[in-house]
């Protein structure tokens, strides 16, 4: 099955909902509300001319930094190059976030018509953004979402084991939101007089190695 | 007075020629036989196994992985450590009996390495536990290793194991 | 009744665990009632230092993602940038990445064969393994000067072509000449050569392997009907690779979604009946005659065809060293690529090859900047792993070795 046929199947299967169709890189990608992601998806595994039977992959993305430059040269008589310093941004835990401030792809795969797609949705109008799980569905979701609930912070509503996976126990923070450092806050250490490890404030700085330039021009 | 120039001259000299060489045999003992905890973390791990293994082959060096830390004498830190290993690494490295060395083998666990400005990766496992002999690489073939664990045995022959302070 | 049951830990430092991995048992007696992988113990943050990093040189972490199988995960990352990019790679770096793809291949399926082996008690076979990965790391030296993290992948191509001298042995007061001379037998060639002789003796070497297992009465006593798992759950679960085809689906992305020129390419895909270890085991170890086949076709194919591994253009390749000299472009070329990289466009993109565990996949998110936005790596282990807990209740507590063997487990792409 070729995109533009795939286009017009699902434009045919899902009548009725929000549904922005786009072509790029060999791929179809659909983006959909985030209020009907769980219906939506219910169709694309049961209606038998897809039958999107696998859920490859479930990636959050955090949209804070979007097209940001270090090296803008927009204001450099005033203030000098600002050249990849980051400024430290401290998240505020009441915050109101974007409302398209994190985006959530879903790869999926049919094997029976071997076509892949991806949803894409947006998620932030609340804190903590939240979403609809669809492991009911696919029930390889579940620890792409804990993950994703663990470095990015999204709530999966209806997600039946909701933890922290990937980070340390009792860490704090979302560590791939754009606002936490890359170095982190804590490092370990082990102590001496308590004979145990602990934990103390990062003593390294953030050097960045190549600013981060942005080319339009092909 | 004579008597005690003669005092004076064992003191000097230091312990006796039966002291060092018990201690000669007993460090001869110990260097032909360290045997590692297999603390396999990451990617250098598949290289202790190589130089275990068929090629490379430690056991003609006297080095047998075993299991378990209660029956072992040297630790081989092989790969990333992270935060969240960092505590069971401890607890691994106090389960040992003395006598025990350890060797950080590879760049991660010699200071950070490539994961060095990670947020969750403990910059170098010095941090944590002593380390005896710091192997290079990334990861370090398994030449380098058991290059590695021939200068623990020279540090090990050097050491002063019946003689105390 | 959960009054009598007794929680275990398992892990994370086990020689059995395949790095580490801790799990939380609930046991009734030696039955596994429930089963709590924690994983995270390797967590290193990848993909976050991917960002703060230009696009080349991420590569590195790729080979540091599945360390057992370097080259393959190097693969989807460099294939996700040219499809950013839009270039197609010459013919003949396609073929190098496949044979390499195929050599990586048979490099897992033996470690993960020595190791879940060893870990069901059949210790000499860890032995036998382990002098093969020998010979195929020999030939990852002689092409990118590293044993094991290769980054030799590029995107436009590969980082050169195939060498025409391997190294050789030397002759020292321990080794005497002749058998210096013995041991260089098949290392007086080209490494082309040398990868053909290993592929000539490679079928032997598989058989010697199964006369060890495949009929031994203790290997079957522990992996038959071991770990069953139906297609539908198989599907349902995310499994991919060698993990779904035991289960009896015939899925395979090189067969099915062609990528590079597996199209041109002749070879069977395996396919298991009862999803039970056994049968994944008899899968990997047919994929790695397959694997063997693949090589050989590619072998004849490079031999035959010469020509450029890497595209000719010099925002993605670096220029010669002889034009850099004398021409002023050439130095700016090499200057910007090396101090600052190339801009890859705007757009996303989820490339996925079949990984020996399965569909390693990327996805990949670019604004139009030198470093990648936003990099997501799909381990085919992750959802291996999740399935573990299912997988291993009612059985006893030394068939979860047996499970964890199979799943072919590597914590450095499930934790990344």
């Amino acid at each position: 099955m070729d995109n533009q046929t795939l286009i017009n199947c699902l434009k045919d299967k899902l009548v009725g909902f929000d549904i922005q169709y786009s072509e790029s890189n060999d791929s179809v990608t659909i983006e959909v509300n985030k209020t009907n992601i769980v219906e939506i998806c219910k169709i694309l595994k049961s209606e038998s001319s897809l039958l999107f039977n696998m859920l490859i992959d479930v990636c959050a993305i955090d949209y804070l930094a979007y097209g940001d430059a270090d090296w803008k040269t927009l204001d450099a008589t005033n203030t000098g190059f600002s050249r990849a310093v980051k400024k430290t941004i401290i998240p505020d835990p009441d915050e109101h976030y974007d409302e398209k401030r994190f985006g959530i792809f879903y790869q999926l795969l049919s094997i029976e018509n071997n076509i892949r797609l991806s949803i894409s949705t947006f998620t932030g109008s609340d804190n903590p953004p939240t979403i609809d799980s669809v492991n009911g569905i696919w029930n390889s979701a579940n620890w792409f979402e804990r993950e994703a609930f663990d470095l990015m912070g999204i709530q999966f509503k209806g997600h039946p084991d909701l933890r922290r996976i990937l980070t340390d126990y009792g860490f704090i923070g979302h560590p791939f939101r754009k606002d936490f450092p890359t170095n982190g806050n804590l490092e370990v250490i082990y102590d001496e007089d308590q004979e145990k490890v602990i934990y103390k404030p990062v003593s390294i700085t953030t050097r960045p190695g190549v600013p981060r330039i942005i080319r339009k021009d092909k | 007075m004579g008597l005690n120039q003669d005092k004076d001259l064992i003191d000097d000299q230091g312990p006796g020629f039966v002291v060092t060489s018990i201690d000669k045999l007993v460090n001869w003992a110990k260097s032909g036989s360290v045997w590692p905890v297999t603390f396999g973390l990451a990617c250098c791990a598949i290289e202790m196994m190589h130089s275990g293994a068929s090629r490379y082959d430690t056991d003609r060096f006297g080095v047998v992985y075993r299991p378990s830390p209660r029956q072992s004498d040297v630790m081989i830190v092989a790969g990333t450590l992270v935060n969240k290993m960092a505590p069971a690494l401890r607890k691994v490295y106090d389960q040992m009996p003395e006598p025990k060395w350890v060797i950080s083998m590879g760049s991660c666990a010699n200071g950070g390495g490539y994961y060095h400005h990670s947020y969750s990766v403990v910059r170098g496992c010095d941090q944590i536990i002593p380390v005896d002999i710091y192997v290079p690489g990334c990861p370090p073939t398994a030449e380098a290793l058991i290059n590695g664990i021939i200068e623990l045995k020279n540090k090990i022959k050097k050491e002063e194991s019946i003689i105390r302070g | 009744m959960t009054s009598n049951n007794l929680k275990l830990n398992f892990g994370p430092q086990h020689p059995a665990a395949h790095g580490v991995m801790r799990l939380v048992m609930e046991m009734d007696g030696e039955v596994v009632v429930g089963l709590d992988p924690h994983i995270g113990l390797l967590h290193r943050g990848t993909e976050k230092l991917a960002e703060i990093k230009p696009f080349n040189h991420s590569i590195g972490y790729m080979d540091r993602m599945d360390y057992v199988s370097m080259m393959c995960c190097e693969h989807p990352y460099i294939l996700a940038i040219e499809k950013l990019l839009d270039v197609t790679p010459p013919l003949r770096a396609q073929y190098i990445r496949v044979m390499f793809d195929e050599i990586t291949r048979i490099l897992n399926h033996l470690l993960w064969l020595g190791c879940h082996g060893l870990d069901i008690g059949a210790m000499a076979l860890f032995l036998y393994c382990f002098r093969e990965r020998e010979d195929l790391l020999d030939c990852y030296e002689a092409v990118s000067g590293a044993r094991m993290h290769a980054t030799y992948y590029r995107p436009g191509g590969v980082y050169r072509d195939l060498p025409d001298s391997m190294p050789k042995y030397k002759a020292n007061k321990y080794i005497s000449e002749k058998k210096v001379k013995k041991l260089n037998y098949n290392r007086d060639g080209s490494l082309l050569d040398f990868i053909k002789d290993f592929t000539d003796r490679f079928p032997s070497h598989v058989d010697e392997y199964e006369t060890l297992l495949t009929d031994n009465r203790i290997w079957k006593q522990r992996t038959v009907d071991i770990g069953i798992v139906t297609p539908e759950r198989a599907i349902q679960l995310g499994f991919t690779g060698a993990m779904l085809r035991g289960s009896g689906i015939a899925w395979d992305l090189r067969r099915k979604q062609p990528y590079e020129v597996y199209n041109e390419l002749d070879f069977k895909i395996p396919v298991g009946v009862n999803g039970d270890c056994y049968d994944r085991y008899l899968v990997r170890v047919e994929e790695m005659r397959q694997s063997n086949l693949i090589i050989q076709q590619c072998i004849k194919w490079l031999e035959d065809n010469p020509g450029p591994v890497m595209i000719d253009d010099n925002k993605l390749a670096t220029p010669k060293r002889s034009s850099m000299k004398h021409d002023m472009e050439s130095l700016i070329y090499h200057f910007k690529l090396f101090t600052e990289g190339y801009s890859v466009p705007e757009g996303n993109v989820y490339t996925a090859i079949e990984h020996p565990k399965g569909e390693f996949g990327v996805f990949l998110m670019s604004d139009g900047a030198n470093k990648p936005y936003r990099l997501k790596i799909r381990a085919p282990s992750f959802p291996h792993l999740a399935a573990i807990s299912e997988m291993s209740k009612g059985h006893m507590l030394a068939d979860v070795v047996s499970i964890i063997g199979t799943l072919d487990v590597v914590f450095g792409e499930i934790d990344r």
